[in-house]
């Protein structure tokens, strides 16, 4: 037993030295400027050897949290690298003329006052709030009507569910190209007319409201149904028993008692809408006029936010300006996240 | 009297139903009908079914699957690989880092970790994007490890983007798994990571399918993370960056298009007719959940 | 002992697999480079190179030449095109960003080549250079831009339907006589068969470039001396526009709205005017000389249809006098500086001499800039280019110039607005162009 041990030991240690060699092997590599290919396949392999050797290391107390270490670090440092360091990083770079490859010096905050004073952005914006109120309203209402409706005494509901839930399974950008056709090509045949509403700003707003209650309609009708069916089905039959007409019935017992299921629909279309980018960019790529914003002719009047961010960043080669702008949507996006948690929690405690 | 009210009620919301649905799968039967069409037939009258030909559908289809800036099956298998890779990581290392936060949910390092991968729910990508690319080059040209225009860095950056929900969906399953089960396991002299993939693993089988399904959704679709990673049209492309750059290079030929529009959403149609009640039931409870 | 086994060996899988992944394109590269290396030994070679290109509509030409290089010399020339409404510096900085950069691409001008300062290759050294004028040289006297075609803009018509409605092209000198001559073909219409006057589409989120460009380039250059860039200069300073003669650019606009086909003047597509067009439909088209490739390939059985009737060029006459046509080279294609640049460079060099020219030429309807070359295209446009350019009536453009994105992101909206009547009149059109225009240049 003991020399097993010590042998394990051994094997552990050598395997962890072994490792750590290759890894400094790697990084000395890349210190050096050297262009050898296999560098980057060394420090894999250190890495992951070193946490085998760990695995290995024989120590009964403490192998639980060798464990835990080891669980806990593939995932952990994915979403350091992905997620906390671009973000530290994106923060920082707002504040400088970062080109995407270079920084040359800090501007403070000349990016923020930049983009403030682009009629283009505010512009973006307001229409990204409005699209947002729009859609949170009338998804919610198409949602929970179509819920009803698929709840109600009607025939082959599977398949009416299935069917209004189809449209969710597509991605934005293979959408947008089916709709660009339906409206270009197909309506303006239907309704004989020339122009399509895509070529005007504020129908073209409202034809991108369209096609993302087509897409997101059918799925929070299937939020709402899960919440309707989770109606304890006595209440409703004492509600009968007492006379409910189906109106009372709607507006006394069945809303008030998915309350919560309302919120968490509420808060999903508005965080949805507000990211919105592949519809937007493949439906009319935000184009559109707008004659007079702020004294301005604007030619981009149905760019929302999300589209805005990445033209200023990816085509007009902006990258700072366009960090700047994502860092303001961020912090928007936080600001609703934390009215969701209130009320979310102020919800809870009512119930 | 009543009964005879309530099926003509019954009626009426079935024909509301089914005006619904002719009006939510109208723009496929667009997609498909066109598709076997002629551009010209197409511009002339994009609804009836004149002038559609099985011939004409196998030329589009070939045109489109050939088209080098398409490549259909190339660009499928790059989507799949992606998606499937990143969604058995995700699954695996999800449950493992689920795991370790809820039994040490006691402890301030474990809850510290949960907070963030929360609070980094509400991150929007545009806001990491631009850096994350730059940063991904210089790092990947500085240790020689090539993360743009990669599969596996996509998939990296896909489990570092999905981390944070999957561990916040599973943490609360976990947390409702008896802890007996563990002791026992140890008592019996199993060791943690033998009782995790043995005993707590496959009890997590629900809720590992409905984060894959919200996950797969996810990323199957996604558009900005390939494009900006892999290139609008680079060597390496997911479905939806083959859709645009096919598109893209077209002036508007909507024979082709919608020929691709057809072979981009058929997979997933193809999954949702297989796994249709899973795919409804883990979509609502991820986003119950979440 | 035998799990301590089992768990090194599969973490020396997953370290394999792992490492693999980690290092799948650097030992793909490797790979490649012995690949390689045991071709070349075998006389052929296993090179390839990337040429983006950025008209679309000679994608199947320039593959042809592609799959002839490979059977000459065995380098495989993948060609990538792209057109229509794709930003294509803006992809081609994404590629730059993604490291994924083509080694030939596509540059159309002044603010295309400053992208990519000093990332290009120096082609001086290149026999070709001696052989033509349109190289591309910047401000150090570095050629970094290789000409392939020449293109006209003009207004194209279809020449036997001016005949038979008895207007003589040559007539058609100044605002006056170009209205006329609408007018007579306008009053016919029915007769000779058409749809309307002239296909002009303002579309801006697919043809910002055919308004915005192009159509706005004539302002820029219309009449002027080959190395007149007056205009041009007064757009590069702020944005600012010459209000009389825009004023009169304006009036010609509205002439356009007025008489195309209302189908495709807001929403339409390039393939919808130029089918029309091909199928003799319309008497004028707002094209250049480039759509003579999709009239003889996509549109062919269209245009044999029709007749394969005769067309020709006219000048945009907003002004009295105006008797010249743009030409330019459209665009350049550049080399990126890297390990493929020499390869580069000598497929460049085939594509200028006899072989690479007679499928440039005869196949893709390219008007050979190269001075040695004996082809000439059987594009329909290729006798017009060649008889304004003997006559010395033409004009060169500057658009290529302009700000990056201004016809994208500015002016192709204000055109569709225009055709869509939200501008209501050529005054408000003038003064709303200006205002962008200055608007963009200040941001």
């Amino acid at each position: 037993m003991k020399a097993n041990t010590v042998a394990s030991k051994a094997l552990s240690i050598a395997v962890m030295a072994a490792s750590l060699i290759l890894l400094f092997a790697a990084l000395a590599l890349d210190f050096t400027g050297s262009g050898f290919k296999g560098r980057g396949a060394l420090l894999v392999v250190g890495m992951i050897g070193f946490f085998v050797g760990l695995y290995l290391f024989p120590t009964p107390k403490n192998h639980r949290k060798i464990v835990y270490i080891i669980f806990l670090f593939p995932l952990l440092f994915t979403f350091a690298v992905t997620v906390i360091i671009p973000l530290v990083l994106g923060i920082g770079y707002s504040f400088t003329d970062w080109t995407g490859v270079a920084i040359t010096k800090n501007v403070g905050l000349a990016n923020y006052s930049t983009m403030f004073h682009d009629p283009a952005f505010l512009y973006s914006i307001l229409i990204t709030f409005i699209f947002v109120v729009l859609n949170m309203v009338l998804i919610n209402l198409v949602g929970f009507l179509l819920a009803l409706l698929c709840t109600s005494a009607i025939k082959a509901t599977g398949f009416f569910r299935a069917a209004y839930f189809l449209p969710n399974l597509i991605g934005g950008i293979v959408l947008g190209y089916i709709w660009q056709f339906v409206f270009n090509n197909v309506l303006t045949k239907m309704t004989n007319t020339s122009a399509s509403i895509l070529s005007q700003s504020k129908p073209a707003l409202i034809a991108i409201v369209v096609v993302y209650l087509w897409q997101y309609g059918g799925y929070i009708m299937l939020i709402y149904i899960t919440g309707l069916t989770q109606i304890p089905g006595d209440v409703l039959e004492a509600a009968a028993i007492d006379g409910a007409n189906a109106r009372q019935t709607l507006f006394q017992i069945k809303i008030p008692m998915i309350a919560s299921t309302i919120t968490i629909c509420t808060f999903l279309t508005l965080t949805s809408a507000f990211k919105q980018f592949d519809v937007n960019m493949s439906l009319t790529n935000g184009a559109g006029s707008v004659p007079n914003f702020m004294g301005s002719y604007l030619s981009n009047g149905t760019q929302m936010l999300a589209l805005n961010i990445y033209n200023t960043a990816i085509a007009k080669n902006s990258y700072a300006v366009g960090q700047a702008k994502a860092v303001l949507f961020f912090i928007i996006l936080a600001v609703v996240s934390l009215i969701q948690v209130r009320v979310s929690n102020s919800k809870e405690v009512e119930l | 009297m009543v009964g005879k009210k309530k099926r003509n009620n019954g009626i009426i919301l079935t024909l509301v139903g089914i005006l619904i649905a002719v009006y939510i799968l109208f723009p496929f039967y667009l997609v498909v009908m066109n598709s076997f069409k002629k551009q010209a037939a197409i511009v002339a009258n994009p609804i009836s079914v004149a002038n559609a030909s099985f011939a004409q559908f196998k030329t589009n289809i070939d045109t489109v699957v050939n088209n080098s800036n398409f490549n259909f099956w190339y660009a499928f298998g790059t989507s799949a690989l992606i998606t499937i890779l990143s969604l058995v990581l995700l699954a695996v290392l999800g449950a493992m880092a689920a795991w370790v936060i809820s039994r040490n949910n006691k402890k301030k390092w474990a809850t510290a970790i949960y907070m963030v991968f929360i609070a980094s729910m509400i991150i929007p990508f545009q806001v990491v994007m631009l850096p994350l690319i730059s940063t991904f080059r210089d790092v990947g040209k500085f240790v020689g490890i090539s993360m743009l225009q990669s599969v596996p860095g996509a998939i990296f950056a896909y489990c570092g983007f999905g981390g944070a929900m999957t561990v916040f969906i599973l943490t609360g399953f976990i947390k409702g798994v008896p802890y007996d089960l563990e002791e026992a396991a140890a008592i019996d002299g199993c060791s943690p990571e033998g009782t995790f993939f043995k005993i707590i693993f496959p009890l997590l089988t629900p809720v590992v399918t409905t984060v894959t399904i919200l996950n797969g959704m996810w990323i199957w679709n996604d558009y900005l993370l390939p494009s900006l990673m892999l290139g609008q049209n680079g060597k390496v492309k997911t479905l939806p960056v083959a859709v645009q750059a096919f598109v893209g290079s077209y002036v508007k030929q909507w024979d082709l298009i919608l020929t691709a529009a057809l072979l981009a959403i058929l997979p997933m149609i193809i999954v949702f007719l297989i796994g249709q009640k899973q795919i409804m039931h883990g979509m609502v409870e991820g986003a119950v959940k979440g | 002992m035998k799990k301590q086994v089992l768990a090194l060996a599969l973490a020396g899988v997953m370290a394999a697999g792992l490492a693999g992944c980690g290092g799948s394109s650097t030992s793909s590269t490797a790979a490649s480079g012995s690949t390689k290396e045991a071709s070349s030994t075998a006389g052929g070679s296993g090179k390839s190179l990337r040429l983006v290109n950025g008209k679309i509509e000679v994608d199947a030409q320039l593959k042809e030449l592609a799959a002839k290089y490979k059977e000459e010399t065995g380098v495989d020339v993948q060609i990538e095109s792209m057109g229509g409404g794709v930003d294509i510096q803006g992809t081609l900085k994404g590629y730059y960003q993604a490291d994924n950069m083509p080694d030939i691409f596509v540059n159309g001008g002044a603010t295309d080549f400053a992208n990519w300062e000093g990332k290009l290759a120096d082609m001086s050294d290149q026999a070709w250079v001696k052989d033509t004028d349109a190289a591309y040289t910047d401000a150090d006297g570095k050629v970094i831009g290789f000409p392939y075609t020449t293109e006209a803009i003009g207004l194209a018509y279809n020449a036997d339907v001016l005949e038979k409605a008895g207007v003589d092209p040559k007539s058609i000198t100044g605002p006056d006589s170009m209205k006329k001559a609408f007018e007579t073909i306008d009053a016919k219409k029915d007769e000779l068969g058409l749809t309307a006057v002239i296909g002009y589409c303002a579309e801006a989120t697919n043809l910002y470039w055919s308004t915005g460009n192009h159509l706005f380039g004539v302002y820029e250059d219309g009449g002027l001396k080959r190395d007149d860039s007056t205009y041009y200069d007064m757009l590069s300073k702020d944005g600012s526009i010459d209000k009389d003669r825009f004023g009169k650019f304006a009036d010609m606009v509205a002439l356009f709205n007025q008489y195309s086909d209302p189908a495709i003047l807001v929403s339409g597509t390039y393939d919808q005017q130029i089918l029309n067009f091909a199928s003799g439909k319309y008497a004028f088209v707002t094209q250049g000389s480039w759509i003579g490739a999709t009239m003889t390939s996509d549109d062919k059985e269209a245009y044999d249809a029709a007749g394969d009737f005769k067309v020709g060029m006219v000048p945009y006459a907003f002004e009295e006098g105006q008797d010249t046509i743009l030409t330019n080279s459209p665009s350049w294609w550049a080399v990126f500086q890297n390990d493929n640049t020499e390869e580069a460079k000598k497929f460049l060099q085939w594509c200028s001499e006899d072989k690479g020219q007679d499928i440039l030429v005869n196949k893709a309807g390219f008007v050979s800039p190269f001075k040695s070359c004996t082809y000439v295209a059987s594009d329909p446009f290729a006798q017009t280019i060649t008889d304004y350019t003997k006559a010395e009536k033409t004009s060169s453009w500057h658009w290529l110039g302009n700000k990056e994105g201004l016809a994208q992101n500015a002016l192709g909206v204000v055109f569709q607005d225009f055709a869509a009547g939200n501008i209501p009149d050529a005054e408000t059109f003038a003064s709303t162009i200006e205002q962008v225009s200055k608007q963009y240049y200040a941001s």
